[in-house]
Formats: C-alpha cells, structure tokens, sequence
C-alpha cells in the first residue's frame, strides 16, 4: 500500500515539474515575441538590405584591377573605334531606367530615337512583383530576344547583336536586367552609368515613416 | 556639371564579363560619393540629420588621419635596424 501511494505521489511531482518547465519556457517565448514587435527599428536594422544592383560598391579588391587596366575606359577616340564592324557612336542604345518598383527597359538607335519600350509592368509582373530582380530580368530577355530576333516582330525585323547599355537609377533591376539582355543573346559593348546626381537639389520629399 | 554621353562614367566590357564590368562602374561610383549622394538626395534630409552627420564625418576623418599616420609610423622601413628588439 505505501509503495503504491509513494508511486502515486512521485508521479504527481513528475507532473508539477513538467508544467512550471513549460510554463517557464511559455513565459519567455511570448517576452521575445513582444521585444521584436515593441522594437521596430531594430527588427528593421536585423533585415537583409534591400538589393539595389550596387554591387561591389565597396569592394575595396577592385581598386588594384581598375589601376591595371587601360582599356576598360573609354578615350577621345572611342566614338570612332570599331566593334563588329560599326563605329561605337553609332551602336543603339539600350536605356535602362531603375527604381526600387520597376525597371524599363527602352530600346532607341544610336540618335537616341526610341524604337522600342518594355517595362517589368508591361511584361505582367504587377504590384511588388514589379520591383524584383526576376520582373527586371525577364523583361530584358523579352526585349533582347525582340530586337536579336530576324524575324518580323513589332512591325520591323532588327537583327541587331552589338549595343551599349545606358543605367539610370537604383534598384534591383540594375545588375539583373544587363544580365538578361547577354543572356537575350545580345554582345553589350560597354556599359555606362546615367543616374542624375545634384549636389544642390530641390528640396526632396520628405523622408517616409517606419 | 554635363559630361560627353558614353566618355563619362562608362566601363568597356571584356569578355562578355558583364558583372565584372558592372563591379568596377560601381566601385567608382561609390569611391566618388556619387551613389551616397544619390541616396541621401532621395528624401528630405533634416537640419538636425545633415548637422549628425557633417560632425561624424568629421571626427571620422580625424581618426581615419591619426590611424594613417600611426600605421605608416608602424611600416616605415628607412630603419637602422628594420625589426627593434626582434633580434
């Protein structure tokens, strides 16, 4: 008999343990959940940074690579100089348009008429969607595939390999969508950087609230 | 200031590299202030920020300055004995 209520009375210590255990470990997961949501900023500062295409902004190994190169930059006859056959002054131009929720992707002759217009909107990715890496690189390829293509499409066939790019703008779009127009098929010559910087601004708008 | 379109701030791709080409735009672009700058012109920056930050870039360039000074302290080599009191 006394065993047996001995036995009984281990058990129901057993018990009591397990369930201040859990409730220790139930206290302290709802006292995390609250910092993270009471602490917005630093929730914030713990996200990965936002991909604005700029890589290798600080990469300070590039430096030494940039010294020894002397024909990565362009000189005072590069308009004249030949790629495949055609002055560099006069291969179209692929601009390419970069804000943190779309990319467009506008294709115009060496005069700077445009010729042809593709934006990551136009191309069906909506909303968020817009402003990715994927939307950007996608409709590069749809708009490289269109003018390397010898065949008839959007009113006139091209047939054209050898471009140069023009970057306007940070965003996620910026490394991506030159990658999708090479892997459209296209040769891009040289890429250059047209992002409009001012160091005495009109006033800006104010900064957005978190 | 308006620079020659395709002169200024164009790389030549090589290869078909386009990332490494894009690296080396971008680390320009970066070492010249041109994309900080970029960013900070985004938004409205307050008097209270720009004056944060003018006084840390500020103290930052006096210690980047006594740190260069101490580390060429530390490396120079027209030395008697080019290692004191290793030998």
């Amino acid at each position: 008999m006394l065993r047996n209520q001995l036995h009984v009375i281990v058990k129901d210590l057993l018990c009591i343990d397990k369930s201040i255990c859990n409730n220790i470990r139930n206290i302290t997961v709802s006292a995390q959940r609250c910092r993270d949501v009471v602490d917005r900023k630093e929730m914030l500062r713990s996200l990965p940074a936002a991909d604005e295409g700029a890589a290798g902004e600080k990469a300070v190994d590039v430096d030494a690579s940039i010294q020894k190169r002397i024909d990565t930059f362009p000189t005072a006859d590069t308009p004249n100089k030949l790629f495949k056959g055609i002055p560099f002054k006069d291969l179209p131009i692929f601009n390419i348009r970069v804000s943190p929720n779309n990319t467009i992707i506008n294709f115009t002759d060496a005069k700077g008429f445009p010729k042809l217009i593709r934006s990551c909107g136009i191309e069906g990715f909506k909303n968020t969607r817009k402003g990715t890496n994927i939307a950007a690189q996608a409709t590069a390829i749809t708009i490289g595939t269109y003018t390397t293509a010898n065949v008839l499409i959007r009113c006139s066939k091209r047939g054209i390999k050898t471009v140069r790019v023009r970057v306007q703008g940070l965003g996620p779009g910026r490394m991506s969508s030159i990658k999708g127009l090479q892997m459209a098929g296209l040769e891009i010559v040289s890429i250059t950087d047209n992002t409009k910087v001012s160091w005495n601004p009109p006033r800006p708008r104010k900064q957005k609230k978190l | 200031m308006r620079h020659a379109s395709f002169i200024a701030r164009t790389v030549f791709v090589h290869n078909n590299d386009v990332e490494a080409a894009c690296r080396i735009l971008n680390r320009i672009l970066g070492r010249e202030d041109i994309l900080d700058q970029f960013r900070r012109t985004r938004f409205f920056e307050k008097p209270f920020q720009f004056r944060r930050r003018i006084n840390f870039e500020r103290c930052k360039a006096i210690y980047n300055e006594d740190m260069d000074r101490k580390i060429q302290f530390v490396l120079r080599k027209n030395r008697t004995d080019p290692y004191p009191g290793s030998s």
